[in-house]
């Protein structure tokens, strides 16, 4: 039976979807879903700002969760978000503990979730959850952890990830009732054991919020975390890259074997940094019910009409009339060279790398001391000294068993930490993808005018005035975000989508202010008085070999034109050389190829 | 799919005359050679189906055939053939009817004869590429007289050459590359200065280097091939196959500025194109298949429904919403024509290349013939590369398209100089991962010792051999020169893993032992005549492959025979290089204690391999100058 459960697939697309997804998702579609908790304390504390214009700590986490659901319905609607208050005055959770409230249970984000986020925002929200929910006196976290396990085994999915995201102000919650506390630690403790990740989003306290009082215990830094230690968060932007940061969990691409030499070995975890963003594909639905429908395809004999398993059919080419049959198999065969893994080639000085020899975008390498024991030892000393050498290592990389190898340099890069002790760059090396020789291309280039010294000034000036610092994550996809505004106003029945703000545009306003009159002058040293570079045809030089010039200009003497008639070759030309023929000697003769001929053929026999 | 606008006219221009039928003992003639590369390139030509089509002229003939034949003018040069579709003939021609002369023929004549015939030819048809290919050993006299005449013809008329020459050329002479430091060259591997070489040929060399220089920058010198080097690399036809089509707009900064543009796709990864098509497995026949798409229910029978009462929607998080194909043509996200604007500059360290993405790089060059333009953008070009700094832009190839942001950096080099385009991620694409510090961590803190024993693994396997004198770099292993060896593959497959392929060849008993061997034997004997460190490696593993089989079967002699003449042959063409390898790997005569039929002893074995006393103080440089290189070929 298995047979025909690949049958239904679509065939064709089969092989790219199996690439793209191990591409996209790593083991993503293997391992279940991943859930997270956000759970915020609700005690008064929370709902007190510092200062008048400060969003209160209650405000900015609630301002962040919200920001979470937004993007996980944009990048993996299948993963599971729950938010859970406690410290409040209502209570509601399947176990009737006090001062523990409920608000989503463990599902997928949507658009009512969304909405009934945005009611706690700001001042408003702060009355609104007086009114609904209001503050309770006391809680015991023991309890609070006990709630949010409670809602994990109620999922009837299969979980990759399980993590809760603690909010709070408070570093010494039971600090008068040392029992409670004791018992939190054990139930913090239980949880780990139970794989469920426990972090701590501590926000901003008056005269600073202490871990070592109660949470050091609490949370201890599992063991992915090792040496990241967060501070305090006084800003919604800190918070929000700490949340990021924890809230997708890495997921390795493959895990492959680097061998230094035919004796040492180690392995190492391949990772997607980056990865193209594309609007979710659409989904067919039932016209009446609006319910999804299922998509199948069948393969089947036209002459018998009978359906065809794989095995009824055969992979073929075919080269000057020589047809080549294979089995599936073997044009998977075809396709192998190595196992899969990293052959250390060499090393070359990293200002050997060129930025203009960029193939695809890179994946990032870490240690994997899951399958060779001291693999990230070997893995540390190799990074260490590629940075102190300043190489890079390059190497033969066959990602996947049936794919071709290619060539990579694992660039070394080294940890950084922002003043948040965020970190920013990871401690690895970069997989950087170099091209062969097939995938350079000739390009014929402009002949080279050296601008002067006083017009490179100029730009140079331009180039001052316009001066930002660039952030990978400073753009949006206005692509995306206007899908995803149209989407949020149908769900929701606006009359009319929010516009996105497209970031990508340039804010020539701006610009044009800044430049002042920079532009003008710099025009005035480069251009000629006549000149418009807006202009279509300002061809100033004639030259008809030219690669630019679309139309290639094609003067045929009469003779020749004429023995092409008597032989019958004028058939050979091209339509635009008959074109021309026909405007030299003034005759109209309609754009088909057979009426030009018709008419040049005529006009020479007569002549 | 040959596509008529891919379609390409290329004369093949042959030499002929005397001196190419010369040749070392036990060696094949440039002119055989030459013979070779051209049949492999018309094979290629006709099997890849395409419109291209295809001249033969040939220089150095007893007799005169050409249009340009006047007086004492042009003489021996033939137009063997006119431009035409390749087909089986001309590969008949080629192997059988082309015949050495006893004429030499001055090669920029034989030039000017191929433009003429290119021009003439091709007058009124559709060719996107005018090309043409010559085959010399350049040791005949040429007239420099009308060098410049034709550079400048070849470049106004748009007519690419490549040249393909018995030796290798030294392609010396830093790349002028500032964007990467202005210290490095690229090498072709270790080249070595051809041997016997005569004045002519010398001058002769300056003469196609220069021309190609002239028409095409540094890059030009790229393509200019050995014979070995085209026999391996069918990629380097390259020029017949593949072209990047203009893209012209503007860059503009702010709403006053603007700069007349051409782009060009510089890299972009190559894929096999041709694909698999599903047939029958009895008919072979992909018409008696067809496949049809259903929709169905998800309920417990999966009721059909037809297409027509489906409709789309779009998921939202848990909320699935029906968004017709008309709404979302209306409501989508719409970019207004194609840009290339300008939204600010940075400092060229913020923009990491961890953040390239996307499957191109775009060079970008100001219009053609356009003066003004050329000076505002090298006035960009120069303004960034002075300031570290490079362009964040907008692009849009066309309306229909979807807007990207990327960036542009300055690229100067010495024959042109442009922004190299390369597409940035946006904020949705980023995955913001944490990794636990390898630093401070006790339980993968490497020693002193390990350290120490990683800093020598790195120096012992360096691909760069330094010249101190003169400050000078020089990449051993360049792998964006490397071919991809998937089209190899698909091309030829046979010197993919040669090894591999005697081994079951004698195995499975599909070719005799002596048949196997005698084209193994050919392979290791191609791969040396590259003299490259990456082929003396696939050369060892033929050696052994055919070793080991030899004792198996009882062919002991026969490669005992082989290895007697490849030390003797090593010896003549100076591959000490490569006897290292085989003296290292201890790869010797097979002895009587191995297989019986033998009657080699181990002591006799043994001394086989030891250096010859004789050495000569060349050779013993020569070994120490690719010192690394060897240690490299132990590590592996």
């Amino acid at each position: 039976m298995s047979g025909w459960e690949s049958y239904y697939k679509n065939e064709g697309d089969e092989e790219e979807e199996q690439e793209e997804g191990l591409e996209a998702g790593g083991d993503y579609s293997y391992s279940g879903r991943d859930s997270l908790i956000f759970l915020v304390d609700a005690s008064r504390a929370m709902f007190e700002s510092q200062d008048e214009d400060e969003l209160t700590p209650f405000d900015m986490s609630i301002q962040c969760i919200r920001s979470v659901y937004t993007n996980k319905i944009i990048s993996s609607n299948r993963d599971l978000l729950a938010v859970v208050f406690y410290g409040t005055k209502k209570d509601k959770n399947s176990v009737n503990f006090k001062n523990i409230y409920v608000l989503q249970e463990l599902d997928n984000p949507g658009v009512k979730r969304v909405q009934e986020l945005d009611k706690f925002k700001g001042q408003e929200g702060k009355k609104y959850f007086e009114d609904q929910i209001g503050h309770g006196s006391d809680y015991s976290l023991s309890e609070v952890l006990w709630v949010c396990a409670n809602l994990f085994s109620d999922v009837q999915f299969k979980m990759s990830h399980k993590r809760i995201m603690l909010f709070t102000n408070e570093d010494d919650p039971h600090g008068d009732d040392s029992a409670k506390a004791s018992r939190a630690r054990t139930k913090a403790g239980d949880l780990r054991d139970t794989g469920i990740f426990l972090d701590l989003m501590h926000l901003k306290k008056r005269g600073g919020f202490d871990t070592s009082l109660f949470y050091r215990d609490v949370i201890i830094a599992e063991n992915e975390d090792i040496g990241i230690h967060f501070e305090e968060s006084s800003k919604l932007e800190d918070l929000l890259r700490k949340v990021r940061a924890k809230e997708t969990r890495k997921r390795v691409l493959s895990r492959l074997k680097l061998k230094l030499n035919k004796d040492v070995t180690l392995t190492v975890g391949i990772y997607n940094m980056v990865q193209k963003a594309y609007r979710p594909p659409p989904v067919r639905l039932y016209r009446e019910t609006n319910e999804p429908v299922k998509t199948k395809t069948r393969t089947f004999n036209v002459n018998t009409g009978s359906l065809l398993l794989p095995s009824d059919t055969k992979r073929s080419q075919t080269y000057s009339h020589r047809q080549i049959v294979l089995e599936k198999e073997e044009t998977e065969e075809l396709k192998r060279f190595d196992e899969p893994g990293f052959i250390l080639i060499g090393f070359k000085p990293l200002m050997m790398l060129k930025k203009h020899h960029y193939l695809r975008h890179s994946l990032f390498v870490y240690p994997e001391e899951s399958l060779i024991n001291g693999s990230s030892t070997l893995f540390s000393a190799l990074l260490t000294k590629c940075l102190e050498k300043e190489v890079m290592a390059v190497c033969r990389y066959t990602p996947r068993r049936n794919s071709p190898p290619c060539f990579v340099a694992l660039v070394p890069q080294e940890e950084e930490l922002d003043d948040q002790k965020i970190q920013v760059a990871p401690p690895g090396f970069q997989l950087v993808f170099l091209p062969y020789a097939d995938d350079k291309r000739k390009v014929p280039f402009t002949e080279k005018v050296m601008a002067n010294p006083e017009q490179v000034d100029k730009m140079k000036a331009i180039v001052q005035k316009l001066r930002f610092k660039y952030r990978s994550d400073s753009f949006e996809n206005p692509v995306l975000q206007q899908h995803f505004r149209n989407m949020e106003a149908l769900a929701l029945d606006l009359m009319e989508p929010e516009q996105a703000v497209d970031l990508t545009l340039p804010k020539t306003e701006v610009m044009d202010k800044r430049l002042g009159s920079l532009v003008d002058e710099f025009k005035e040293l480069v251009y000629p008085p006549d000149y418009n570079p807006e202009g279509k045809v300002t061809k100033r030089k004639k030259d008809d070999e030219s690669y630019g010039s679309k139309r290639p200009k094609v003067e045929l003497s009469e003779e020749e034109l004429k023995a092409h008639v008597s032989k019958g070759t004028l058939g050979k030309l091209t339509v635009p050389a008959l074109k021309e023929a026909c405007r030299m000697y003034g005759l109209k003769g309609g754009l088909k190829k057979q009426e030009l001929l018709d008419v040049l053929t005529e006009h020479f026999q007569k002549a | 799919m040959a596509r008529s606008w891919d379609k390409a006219a290329v004369v093949l221009c042959m030499d002929v005359g005397l001196a190419m039928s010369n040749s070392f003992p036990d060696e094949e003639s440039p002119f055989e050679l030459a013979k070779k590369v051209m049949t492999m390139f018309v094979q290629r030509q006709v099997f890849a189906e395409n419109k291209d089509e295809v001249a033969l002229v040939l220089f150095g003939t007893d007799g005169t055939e050409n249009a340009l034949a006047a007086g004492d003018q042009y003489q021996n040069i033939t137009v063997h053939r006119h431009l035409m579709c390749p087909d089986f003939d001309l590969l008949e021609d080629i192997e059988s009817k082309i015949q050495p002369g006893s004429q030499q023929a001055d090669l920029l004549d034989a030039l000017i004869v191929c433009m003429d015939l290119i021009q003439e030819e091709t007058l009124g048809k559709k060719f996107e590429k005018r090309h043409i290919e010559v085959f010399t050993d350049l040791s005949s006299p040429f007239s420099r007289d009308q060098l410049d005449i034709i550079i400048h013809n070849l470049k106004k008329s748009g007519i690419s050459l490549q040249f393909f020459l018995p030796f290798p050329i030294g392609k010396q002479g830093g790349t002028g590359d500032r964007g990467d430091g202005s210290l490095l060259s690229d090498h072709h591997g270790p080249s070595f200065p051809p041997k016997g070489i005569t004045e002519q040929q010398k001058e002769g060399i300056q003469m196609v280097k220069k021309v190609m220089m002239s028409l095409e920058g540094e890059d030009g010198l790229e393509e200019i091939y050995s014979f070995s080097e085209a026999l391996r690399q069918l990629c380097v036809f390259k020029k017949t196959e593949r072209r990047s089509m203009p893209w012209s707009c503007q860059l503009t900064i702010g709403s006053n500025l603007s700069i007349k543009i051409v782009a060009y796709k510089s890299i972009t990864q190559e894929k096999v194109k041709k694909c698999w098509t599903v047939v029958d497995a009895r008919t072979l026949k992909k018409e008696a298949i067809q496949k049809e798409t259903v929709y169905c229910l998800n309920d417990d029978d999966e009721t059909e429904v037809s297409k027509e009462d489906t409709i789309q929607g779009f998921r939202y998080g848990s909320d699935i919403i029906p968004f017709s194909k008309v709404d979302e043509e209306q409501m989508k996200y719409k970019s207004e024509g194609k840009c290339f604007s300008v939204l600010g500059f940075c400092r060229s360290s913020q923009v990491h290349m961890k953040y390239f993405m996307g499957n191109q790089v775009l060079k970008v060059f100001a219009a053609k013939d356009d003066e003004a333009a050329a000076v505002a953008l090298s006035s960009l070009i120069h303004a960034l590369d002075e300031l570290d700094m490079v362009a964040v832009v907008r692009y849009v190839y066309n309306e229909k398209t979807n807007p990207q942001v990327g960036v542009a950096f300055p690229l100067i080099k010495d024959a042109y100089e442009c922004l190299v385009y390369i597409q940035l991620p946006f904020m949705e694409d980023l995955r913001q991962y944490m990794f636990p510090s390898l630093k401070n961590n006790r339980k993968c803190t490497p020693t002193e010792a390990q350290l120490s024993a990683v800093d020598a693994l790195i120096d012992s396997m360096s691909l760069v051999q330094k010249d101190e004198e003169e400050g000078t770099i020089e990449d051993l292993f360049p792998t964006s020169k490397i071919p991809n060896p998937q089209f190899q593959r698909l091309f030829q497959v046979g010197s993919v893993n040669p090894a591999e392929n005697f081994r079951v060849l004698v195995r499975q008993k599909k070719a005799t032992f002596e048949e196997a061997s005698h084209q193994l034997i050919n392979h290791i004997e191609q791969f040396l005549d590259t003299n490259e460190t990456l082929y003396f490696m696939k050369s060892m593993d033929c050696i052994k492959a055919f070793r080991e089989e030899a004792i198996q079967f009882s062919e002991e002699q026969r490669f005992n025979n082989f290895l007697k003449a490849l030390r003797d042959k090593v010896e003549v063409k100076q591959l000490n290089h490569f006897w290292e390898i085989v003296v290292h790997d201890g790869v010797t005569l097979i002895t009587k204690d191995e297989a019986p039929g033998s009657s080699v002893t181990t002591e006799e074995a043994k001394k086989f391999l030891a250096p010859k006393e004789n050495a000569n103080a060349d050779s013993a440089a020569a070994f120490e100058e690719g010192g690394d290189v060897d240690d490299l070929l132990e590590l592996i």
